[in-house]
């Protein structure tokens, strides 16, 4: 090993993140569906020059330059990468860990996030907020401001800033192979972003439920994903461990946020040091169900079709954090006429923060999202993850072609 | 910067005025980007070129190359940096001249059946456009989906297709170029006959960015084939895949494809597509047939079908669907990186013999395996001679070091001795330089110094490279 001269001591996350990216080949097929590499075409903003990175940032090849630091941030985190690669080299587990490096060095996450992390870390603010938005769409709005304004607002933003996307997304997860029993009790798991932005595809997620059998809704806390993409593990834990002893009285859990439910199916990975913690996470954990995995699952149907058609956008967290792709198709064929896009898979460009963080690229990547949805002919652009709606809902604004919809709305 | 007396600060500025301040990238992680190549080559030490240039147009590119000559400047042309022996790597710093914006495909002749492309086009994407129209572009290279035509062109590169359709340079038909000085060279053209000169086009294909930078390429076309097959045959050993190969070929059925690949190559890309293998099998050979029609194919179909069972073949399985064929050819497409992926480091060679004596080759690279104590699992282009031992180690272990460069050694010996070469199609580089006295003879080498000299002769353009 080449050691630089003046670089850090080799550090654990580092050789933890080459280590994983050691496999690659460095061959550049990554480079043909990194939606970033294709807004900005140089070598750091792939996926590649990202394997790169980690692997001479842990051998001493590259100094931990707040240059480096942008570079490794400018990722989606969406697995496109990882999905096409012949070896399937988790560059977006790497980046998490390389991010993570540079939160230590630095000596924590940046103020934003720890604020914000506290305000998702506790329910009642989480509460207080979505009351905050209530209002504000009472008082403001008798049809001042059009609806869909309201949720740009604080509540929206706070959430977002604190939402860094599809991080750690792992492996899809393992299908979910519970039979439905009857009687089985159900509970709804309702995430910050479904709560605090779209609260009225919440209600209808909520009443769907209610057509196939009797609804637990709880007080829930964060999935905790904010807290873990920003260094905040310890948060993290904290949450997953209150959410697993909250929903002991459910035979399964259904939520209708994609990032929740990667994040929620993949808790056990983040017990690996505690074996009683580790067995309740996993219990827990194949309880999960996305809204249309378990709709799916239980042969729902729409009453009647609808004379609409539809497109759907799969957000990362359910098409590769969970495997999901045909489940939504099935009920939005059911629902209306189903109309495929190219390239319904790739990142929307929301993924968090780093919209806020990267406006530029953000926009040329919905830009060419938007593209596909208005080609694709759809009136009603689907998806099933409140971050990824908050870009689609943007992207219908800036078109006024179509429109922007939660899945539990339209089915 | 290397050879240069100006202050880094005002190459800069000249060159941002050349191809716009965004085009020239000085940062470290940058200079970083620039420095590898899909060589075994290490990351660490990093080749970092002192700047990277990206120019758009054959103006810009002149301007360039005569301030880089008039200031001594090294300056390592790169495409999309998936070549195999380091021909990108900027080995004595000063520009990476980063060819990545000339992506359009400028002309598609019909009547002419040829096309105009620049080098920054994917191959793939190539291949596309020009079946949109009925017409074919054949050469394939495995990384086809990602690489770019000025990158095939500069390595003369091969394929999978080359047993029946030939590689790179059979459908290069002339060359838009700036010399090391920027002036601007155009050689070849529309005509099929054309012995006006020397045949610069041969010359500068295969070149490996040492004698100029090509900014436009025009390429023949052949009409498309009209229906195609996947066939996947196992076999319990080389032996027997390669002996189905020669028979076919010796009985004039000639695929368009046929790759043989052995047991530890199958099994490496097994593990990362969750491939089911049939038990036994220690050799698979992939073929692809073209024809006219459906008939055509069956008939091919039936008699490599006899071939092989005659040669003892373990399954024989033609691809029902468009779905099937393409999950047969992902597993060859996959082949070398997932071979890769097997040890901390991969020696991917590319040696290449006349056809008869394939086999012979694969039975000396197992010998040589088996003397060294080394796993060096072989895959390749059984069609046309072309084949990639890979050699499978840790080099960081010294000892383990010595032994692979001995069994490299012995490898590029046995295929010398063979009458075959170093290189099919990946080039010289960096990493094939030591052997190529070797190959090519004394005079062989002074003939392509001549030539570089020549056309070169401060030798800026890709130092380090093939000598």
């Amino acid at each position: 090993m080449v050691t630089g001269g003046t670089s850090l001591p080799s550090h654990g996350l580092l050789t933890e993140a080459s280590n994983l990216v050691a496999g690659c080949d460095r061959c550049g097929n990554c480079l043909t569906v990194c939606p970033l590499f294709k807004v900005h075409d140089v070598e750091r903003a792939g996926a590649r020059g990202k394997n790169a990175i980690a692997r001479a940032l842990a051998e001493g090849g590259l100094e931990p330059l707040p240059e480096v630091r942008a570079a490794v941030d400018f990722c989606l985190l969406c697995r496109a990468c990882v999905d096409s690669c012949p070896n399937h080299i988790p560059t977006d587990e790497a980046m998490v860990r390389v991010r993570q490096f540079f939160t230590d060095a630095a000596g924590g996450p940046s103020a934003k996030y720890t604020v914000l992390g506290g305000v998702l870390r506790s329910r009642m603010l989480v509460g207080l907020g979505a009351f905050a938005l209530g209002i504000m769409r009472r008082l403001r709005l008798a049809g001042l401001l059009p609806t869909s304004l309201v949720a740009r607002e604080f509540p929206r933003n706070a959430f977002l800033e604190a939402l860094a996307g599809p991080a750690a997304l792992g492996d899809p997860a393992p299908a979910n192979t519970t039979t439905l029993k009857p009687g089985a009790r159900v509970a709804y798991f309702q995430g910050c972003g479904m709560k605090l932005m779209f609260p009225d595809a919440s209600q209808s997620t909520l009443k769907l439920l209610g057509k196939i059998s009797p609804v637990m809704t709880k007080a829930n806390f964060c999935c905790g994903l904010p807290h873990l993409a920003h260094g905040m593990g310890d948060t993290f834990l904290e949450l997953a461990k209150a959410n697993i002893a909250l929903f002991e009285d459910a035979d399964i859990v259904v939520t209708d946020c994609a990032s929740c439910g990667g994040a929620l199916k993949h808790l056990a990975s983040q017990f690996e040091a505690d074996a009683e913690w580790r067995d309740r996470a996993t219990a827990f954990s194949s309880k999960v169900m996305d809204l249309t995995e378990y709709l799916v699952r239980a042969g729902y149907r729409s009453a009647e079709k609808q004379d609409t058609t539809f497109t759907f956008h799969d957000p990362c967290h359910l098409v590769r954090g969970q495997g999901i792709r045909s489940q939504p198709r099935q009920l939005l064929k059911a629902a209306g006429t189903f109309l495929e896009m190219k390239e319904s898979d790739t990142c929307c460009g929301g993924a968090g923060t780093f919209h806020m963080d990267h406006p530029d690229a953000a926009k040329q990547i919905l830009e060419r999202k938007m593209e596909n949805i208005e080609r694709s002919g759809a009136a009603v652009v689907v998806t099933a993850c409140p971050g990824c709606l908050v870009q689609l809902t943007r992207a219908a604004e800036a078109s006024g072609k179509f429109k922007a919809m939660h899945i539990s709305q339209v089915i | 910067m290397a050879g240069a007396i100006m202050p880094v600060t005002e190459i800069i500025d000249e060159l941002r005025q050349i191809v716009g301040a965004e085009h020239v990238l000085d940062s470290e992680v940058d200079r970083f980007g620039y420095s590898y190549d899909s060589s075994f080559l290490p990351l660490v030490p990093a080749h970092k070129p002192d700047l990277v240039v990206r120019p758009r147009t054959t103006e810009e590119v002149s301007k360039v190359m005569a301030f880089a000559n008039l200031h001594g400047i090294p300056v390592t042309p790169r495409g999309a940096a998936s070549g195999r022996t380091g021909g990108s790597v900027p080995l004595k710093g000063g520009i990476s001249l980063s060819m990545d914006r000339f992506t359009d495909i400028l002309e598609i002749d019909e009547s002419n059946m040829m096309v105009i492309v620049e080098p920054g086009v994917r191959t793939m994407d190539l291949h596309d456009a020009c079946t949109a129209r009925g017409l074919f572009y054949p050469p394939d290279p495995g990384s086809w989906k990602y690489c770019t035509i000025g990158g095939n062109v500069a390595e003369n590169a091969g394929g999978m297709r080359a047993v029946k359709y030939g590689v790179t340079r059979d459908y290069v038909m002339g060359l838009k170029v700036v010399l090391a000085d920027g002036s601007i060279l155009n050689t070849g053209g529309k005509a099929i006959k054309n012995v006006t000169g020397y045949d610069l086009t041969s010359l500068f294909t295969g070149s490996e960015g040492t004698l100029g930078i090509v900014t436009q390429v025009l390429l023949r076309l052949i009409p498309l084939p009209k229906a195609r097959g996947v066939i996947r045959i196992m076999f319990a050993s080389m032996e027997d895949g390669c002996a189905t190969v020669q028979r076919m070929l010796q009985e004039d059925i000639v695929p368009s494809v046929a790759e043989i690949m052995d047991e530890v190559s199958l099994q490496a890309v097994a593990k990362q597509s969750k491939m089911e293998l049939p038990p036994n099998a220690k050799a698979c050979v992939l073929i692809e047939v073209d024809g006219e029609d459906a008939a055509s194919l069956e008939s091919q179909s039936r008699r490599i079908e006899a071939v092989s069972s005659a040669c003892g073949s373990l399954n024989f399985r033609v691809a029902q669907s468009k779905a099937e064929a393409d999950e047969l050819w992902a597993v060859r497409r996959g082949m070398s990186s997932a071979v890769a992926s097997l040890a901390p480091n991969r020696l991917g060679e590319d040696i290449s013999v006349p056809r008869g004596a394939f086999p012979e080759m694969v039975r000396r690279v197992r010998r040589i395996a088996e003397k060294y104590s080394l796993s060096i699992p072989v895959f390749g282009h059984a069609g046309d001679g072309n084949l990639h031992p890979s050699v499978l180690c840790d080099m960081n272990n010294p000892e383990e070091a010595e032994r692979v460069h001995h069994a490299v050694d012995e490898i590029f010996e046995a295929a010398l001795e063979l009458g075959g070469t170093l290189t099919g199609e990946h080039g010289i580089g960096i990493t094939k330089r030591p052997y190529l006295a070797k190959a090519l003879g004394e005079s062989g080498v002074s003939t392509l110094k001549a030539i570089k000299m020549s056309l070169d002769p401060k030798g800026i353009l890709n130092p380090g490279k093939i000598w």
